[in-house]
């Protein structure tokens, strides 16, 4: 199918990940313009290719809930955010995500520091740039970020902020820091 | 089938007769879709005829998966249905530079957006 070439509104996106409880649904609450939607990618159809309903059983479908929101930029862009476990075996799902994202937020929790490695690693090997937000949890306020900078062995030029993902203006100053790094990042041959 | 209530009483794999990538497999999640021939549409299937009727202004696959409360995957194979079909239009995704990522002038016009908020 060949999409059309007529000036209609333009999609961008950006995934948000991080492990669970981190604040991504937060997140997507705080800055969307509709109420967050879940929706669901089934792991069958996304990681191999089905051509017959045969092969596809219904029970041994498993699904992935995703948060998606939505912004109205301008008069012709909307901005998709998508709130997605950061995890191994939703990687099939990232795949689809961060293809032609502008980026990714990836929320950390410092009392549960691990769980951000995989999404980490994910967006240097995939070369999508990220910004690393530590979300402001209680018992987390003596560490500075350059801490984290070097507790999550991160290069230079890769923004850390601290944000409270209930507060609208810092949630918008993350993506705001995230599309300021994409464009340095894209002046940079790769 | 979606009933108002909002249970699914045919399953889906039955409308899509269980294709889950036969067609339109690259369209990205956030594609938008715009109907065009909303009288033909009558004549549709309910699970066409709710996307006609969600694609009365620009809708992505994934708005259309969830008020449809079935996976992105189907969502796009029900509209890749209609478009072969000439019922509605995907919208040409935006312009990227080489390595795939939205091109430089379209993240300075989405910058300024959201400094503008
Ligand atoms: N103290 C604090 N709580 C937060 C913050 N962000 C989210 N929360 C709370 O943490 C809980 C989990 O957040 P949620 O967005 O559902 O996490 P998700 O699993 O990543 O989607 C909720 O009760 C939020 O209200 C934050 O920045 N600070
Ligand atoms: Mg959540």
């Amino acid at each position: 199918m060949r999409a059309d070439t007529d000036a209609g509104p333009i999609p961008l996106k950006i995934v948000v990940a991080g492990g669970f409880g981190v604040g991504k649904t937060t997140l997507v609450r705080a800055l969307s313009e509709i109420p967050p939607l879940l929706t669901e990618e089934s792991m069958t159809s996304a990681s191999v290719g089905v051509d017959d309903v045969a092969a596809v059983p219904d029970k041994a479908t498993t699904t992935v809930a995703m948060d998606f929101g939505r912004i109205t930029v301008d008069e012709s862009i909307v901005l998709y955010l998508f709130g997605t476990p950061g995890q191994d075996r939703f990687w099939f799902m990232w795949d689809e995500l961060a293809r032609g994202a502008v980026g990714a937020v990836v929320l950390v929790d410092l009392r549960r520091v691990d769980e951000c490695f995989a999404a980490i690693d994910y967006c240097e090997s995939r070369r999508l740039p990220f910004v690393v937000a530590v979300n402001q949890f209680p018992e987390t306020d003596g560490f500075g970020l350059e801490t984290v900078r070097d507790a999550l062995a991160l290069a230079s030029d890769v923004p850390v902020v601290r944000m409270d993902a209930r507060r609208d203006e810092s949630c918008l100053a993350t993506l705001i820091t995230l599309v300021e790094h994409a464009l340095a990042r894209s002046a940079v041959p790769h | 089938m979606t009933r108002p209530d909002g249970g699914r009483v045919v399953p889906v794999y039955a409308v899509t007769k269980g294709r889950t990538r036969s067609g339109g497999r690259d369209l990205p999640v956030e594609s938008l879709v715009t109907a065009t021939d909303l009288r033909g549409a009558l004549e549709l299937q309910s699970e066409y005829r709710a996307i006609m009727a969600l694609a009365v202004r620009p809708v992505s696959l994934v708005e259309i998966g969830a008020a449809l409360r079935v996976p992105v995957g189907v969502a796009r194979v029900l509209v890749s249905d209609l478009a072969d079909s000439g019922y509605l239009t995907v919208h040409a995704p935006p312009p990227t530079s080489a390595n795939g990522a939205p091109a430089p002038a379209l993240l300075n016009r989405l910058l300024e957006g959201l400094r503008a908020r």
